[in-house]
């Protein structure tokens, strides 16, 4: 069955107590992300890009609102679903990579297959594939430690497509890249949409990825400021 | 049909064998970690059973007057105190910085319960390896403090019983701590969403 919305959210807010202070850092949000769309949340720093990131993918929970994946409203899942759609809907990437330290980039990449129950020798073939796909085929025995900060992003990338999710979600996946390395990932990110109709979803604050979104939404101070589709940057591209 | 999350039981597997092999490696990667804590471990431990075996080695000899008791029983309690501070120190140390970690491995599916059951078994084995070599080290430090005068009767049938005891203790001692020191810490990181435990910084 296929889903015209992989991602629904409704009226989400997050509130955080800060001592006296409530700070909204999402306060509202109505956002519907299509099959096969690559989606870019723009905005400032604490403008609440990451905290949408972390509701969306199931890492936190909402002070209001709902979270549909495919449908399902997140809320509702147990314990074991919600492990389940963070194992097999989801490809996670983040700024910071987070790579488990001790493992090397083949394990890394194997990871959530285990958890996926994939047989052994399945894992370790679509491992090798996953990772030779994105260009680190000659690095499979290093570990995170060893890699340049673009290679590990890119067992990042390997990682989150293990288990073939719906939706890949990024977390400002640039912003501890220099520009050309940056511009490799997010080449790296669209072409995976292109190609495999993977939807996409990035926080960011780098421009860079406007050039490849689908729809940019802008946010500011934890509410849609306004939405632009590509198609218009394009048209107008064109006219000059 | 792929999508909708119910319309059959969808759930993440991690057999136990996969869990060990996982654990196994995990403590072979952080060998030097790894290595830190069961030294931790074994120092405690030797320090409680080496303690005690002289204490035993002691009342065997010249007798237990009350007084020699009591003050046998307080070396007893603050050894204990001093092995247990060591351990639980470095086995919380030892966790925590694995904070973030916890949070990635629930990004990638890993449900609570699997990161305990990984946690559980590699304290295990720290905690046995280390309160083995820590005890039988304790009691050979033991002997050889009285091996000098009293060589003749330090393997007296009558002694032999309580070396194994407090081998025995040291060695189930060494496992509690270990476990608990780690279980309680492991479990407060995995039971954090894992947004927090991403944020997580020592």
């Amino acid at each position: 069955m296929r889903y015209e919305y992989t991602v629904e959210t409704e009226d989400l807010a997050k509130y955080y107590q800060m001592g006296e202070v409530v700070v909204k850092a999402l306060d509202g949000i109505n956002l519907r992300i299509r099959r096969g769309e690559y989606l870019s949340i723009m905005g400032p720093s604490g403008s609440g890009k990451t905290t949408l990131f972390n509701m969306i993918g199931g890492l936190d929970r909402p002070t209001r609102g709902r979270v549909y994946i495919d449908e399902v409203d997140i809320s509702k899942l147990d314990a074991y679903e919600l492990a389940w759609l963070r194992c097999r809907k989801i490809g996670y990437i983040f700024q910071t990579f987070n790579l488990i330290p001790v493992l090397t980039a083949l394990e890394n990449v194997t990871l959530p297959m285990i958890f996926a129950g994939v047989p052994r020798e399945e894992r370790l073939r679509r491992a090798i594939e996953l990772l030779t796909k994105v260009g680190l085929g000659d690095r499979l025995h290093h570990k995170p430690a060893e890699l340049s900060g673009g290679q590990q992003q890119r067992v990042a990338i390997a990682r989150a497509l293990a288990n073939d999710p719906v939706i890949v979600l990024a977390d400002e996946p640039t912003g501890n890249l220099d520009l050309h390395t940056g511009l490799e990932i997010i080449t790296m990110l669209r072409n995976l949409n292109k190609e495999k109709g993977v939807t996409v979803f990035t926080a960011t604050h780098d421009l860079k990825m406007i050039d490849v979104s689908d729809r940019i939404v802008w946010i500011r101070d934890g509410k849609i400021d306004r939405i632009e589709k590509r198609v218009d940057v394009v048209v107008s591209m064109e006219e000059m | 049909m792929s999508g909708a999350v119910g319309e059959a039981r969808r759930e993440v597997r991690f057999p136990i064998s996969e869990a060990f092999r996982f654990s196994v490696e995990s403590i072979r990667k952080r060998f030097t970690r790894a290595l830190i804590t069961a030294i931790s471990i074994v120092l405690g431990v030797a320090f409680y059973v080496g303690l005690r075996t002289m204490s035993d080695i002691m009342i065997f000899i010249y007798g237990g007057s009350e007084a020699a008791r009591s003050y046998q029983f307080w070396m007893a309690i603050i050894s204990l105190i001093v092995c247990a501070v060591g351990i639980l120190n470095s086995m919380l140390m030892a966790v925590t910085e694995r904070t973030r970690e916890i949070g990635t491995m629930k990004c990638l599916g890993a449900m609570d319960s699997h990161i305990l059951m990984i946690f559980l078994i590699e304290s295990s084995l720290i905690g046995i390896i280390g309160g083995v070599m820590g005890a039988v080290i304790g009691w050979v430090t033991g002997l050889l403090i009285y091996v000098g005068e009293h060589a003749a009767i330090l393997f007296n049938p009558a002694l032999l019983g309580s070396y194994a005891l407090r081998i025995g203790e040291g060695v189930l001692i060494a496992m509690v701590l270990t476990v608990g020191a780690t279980i309680y810490p492991a479990y407060y990181a995995a039971s954090m969403d894992p947004a927090d435990a991403l944020r997580f910084e020592l």
